[in-house]
């Protein structure tokens, strides 16, 4: 029988800490200790918006230890502008942490990750876990000018060797980060979040040199848990996580619609059907 | 003295219900994906998602786009078909402390007499929405709830296959949504399920693309919520039957609209996205607004919006 308890994870968390990384974006950290507790990289959460109006916003969450979690985000409409408004000591609640995170237990020797604007709110956790664990990490960092390429320093400092690459030549390399990805060699491992054309060129360029990638893609959520079937990806049957459905009358596709929210966010490249 | 809690439970057809609260279908799977965000021993039922013949795999993301107090969705009906749903999803439902109502789409009357059939023969299903009026699936989902005599011939056949509870959603993208509820009440229906989703799109003017792969959606959210509640008042005015209201239900005031308007019980859907615990406050809201107005029951304020008795008709008659 299915177990009713009081929901779990909801949390209602304190803003402690607020700072505008460049304009536009802003890193909220929260007292949140259930919540910091028990995010495993590349997960996300829904954001109660605080006037109650308009649905829930999807988040990753970027920084998570002790007590303190925080999330990282482009102010890109009124969901994510409200957010942005938010004072130190007033309280956002949280539903999560949700989906299934990046999958680091092949113990890599080294491992590219490759971020996209504000794909980089989803990478810092996976980064830190993978240093912890002994591996090698490069960061490939990329967005359309140097001032939106925030929290580079925050990463070599963590230990990874940065590379940055610019759309106007601002900053790093002038061109897109997967370019960068191309010239890498020896990597066992590519972790990527960021707009959907990059992680598109990620898979791409991931099958040119042979290296497994998994792609934390985005999509717009409703509920987030599962329950809509709004944000599908199409997958591979084969793949662990295909959710089980039946094949179409016709027959022949090897594909089948996985929940980004809930199967995912994060796949393996060479799994999608997209 | 001890004093009574003023009772929400509510009666729709054969299915009693501990609170007026069902969850939209489509936007609550089973219930079992909000076990730990949601309280679900403060729900009336959960309507699953729509089941049809055959397999579907919806349609081309995006399926959704939020929009100004809403958001437009067009998901395509995705679902394992009846068969499959049988042998595997159903049996899940058996031991679920909350109800679970069925939900059958279809693309011609014996679609729904089919899947109809089968899904109420289930102990684990304890009623059968119709859902007539998917607006999402290339231009026939929707044909039943916008023509009388289609809503009138697919009610009766379906009413003749169960002696379950059987509700019929109807499509606010009607001229007169009261004739399409007359009608399904004479062919037999228990209950209606006002309203399914508002038709609409969103263009994306820097692509010069629709923002849906569908092209077009369904709106749900606050945005349709006085477009509801009207389709309520009415639908209220010509029959007997409990009327499930449902459109932009976010706050325990706006229940209340759907109730004084005409609805025994609501419907939350899009809400449960904004933040899970809504149902809950909706109940505990409603429970308080009874209390403090001594009034025991929910039935005691359903339908009490006819101040004036000025139907739209008889505005309209006063123009110019």
């Amino acid at each position: 029988m299915t177990t009713l308890e009081t929901p779990s994870r909801v949390h209602a968390t304190l803003v402690t800490d607020r700072r505008e990384l460049a304009p536009g974006v802003v890193l909220l950290g929260l007292d949140a200790p259930e919540l910091a507790a028990s995010t495993l990289p590349g997960q996300f959460v829904m954001a109660v918006p605080p006037s109650g109006e308009a649905a829930a916003t999807a988040l990753g969450v970027y920084e998570a230890e002790a007590r303190r979690a925080s999330l990282l985000f482009f102010v890109t409409g009124k969901r994510t502008r409200e957010l942005s408004e938010l004072h130190v000591g007033e309280r956002l609640d949280l539903v999560g942490p949700l989906g299934n995170g990046f999958d680091l237990q092949s113990s890599p020797r080294r491992v590219a990750i490759v971020a996209g604007g504000v794909g980089i709110a989803s990478v810092l956790l996976p980064a830190q876990a993978l240093i912890r664990a002994g591996s090698r990490v490069t960061l490939l960092y990329g967005a359309r000018t140097s001032s939106l390429l925030v929290e580079a320093e925050r990463f070599a400092d963590a230990g990874c060797e940065v590379a940055l690459a610019t759309d106007d030549g601002t900053a790093g390399y002038h061109g897109y980060v997967t370019d960068l990805l191309e010239r890498s060699h020896n990597h066992d491992l590519i972790l990527a979040c960021g707009p959907s054309p990059m992680l598109r060129a990620v898979a791409r360029v991931a099958a040119q040199i042979g290296v497994r990638a998994q792609l934390s893609l985005e999509e717009t959520f409703a509920c987030g848990v599962g329950g809509c079937w709004g944000c599908v990806v199409p997958i591979a049957r084969t793949s662990a996580q295909a959710p089980s459905f039946p094949p179409e009358p016709a027959g022949g596709s090897d594909a089948v619609n996985a929940r980004i929210c809930k199967e995912g966010p994060v796949f393996w490249s060479d799994e999608l059907r997209w | 003295m001890v004093e009574t809690q003023p009772s929400l439970a509510v009666t729709i057809g054969k299915l009693e219900l501990p609170y007026p609260t069902l969850m939209g279908s489509g936007c609550y799977g089973s219930g079992k994906e909000f076990v730990q965000f949601a309280n679900l021993r403060k729900i009336g039922a959960v309507v699953l998602k729509s089941v049809t013949r055959l397999p579907r795999m919806g349609n081309a993301t995006p399926r959704l786009v939020h929009t100004p107090a809403g958001m437009l969705n067009a998901i395509g009906l995705q679902n394992p078909g009846i068969d499959w749903y049988l042998e595997h999803e159903v049996p899940k439902y058996a031991r679920l402390p909350w109800r679970v109502v069925g939900s059958v789409a279809g693309f011609s009357i014996d679609d729904y007499a089919y899947v109809s059939e089968r899904l109420a023969a289930r102990d684990e299903i304890a009623a059968i929405e119709l859902n007539i009026s998917c607006p999402n699936v290339a231009s026939e989902g929707e044909t039943f709830a916008c023509d009388p005599h289609l809503t009138s011939k697919v009610v009766r056949t379906c009413r003749g296959l169960t002696d379950k509870t059987l509700i019929v959603k109807l499509s606010p993208n009607v001229t007169d949504i009261a004739a399409i509820a007359y009608e399904a009440e004479a062919a037999g229906a228990d209950a209606l399920a006002v309203i399914n989703t508002v038709r609409g799109m969103a263009i994306d003017v820097d692509t010069w693309h629709p923002r849906l792969g569908n092209v077009t959606g369904g709106l749900s959210g606050p945005a349709i919520r006085p477009i509801a509640v009207l389709a309520v008042y009415e639908v209220a005015r010509v029959v007997t039957i409990p009327i499930i209201g449902q459109g932009g239900i976010e706050t325990t005031r706006d229940a209340l609209e759907f109730l004084l308007a005409g609805a025994s019980a609501i419907s939350i859907g899009t809400a449960n996205f904004t933040d899970p615990r809504i149902p809950e406050r909706i109940v505990e809201g409603l429970r308080e607004y009874l209390w403090n107005r001594n009034l025991s029951s929910i039935d005691e304020i359903v339908g009490k919006a006819n101040v004036g008795f000025a139907t739209a008709h008889e505005y309209e008659g006063d123009e110019g």
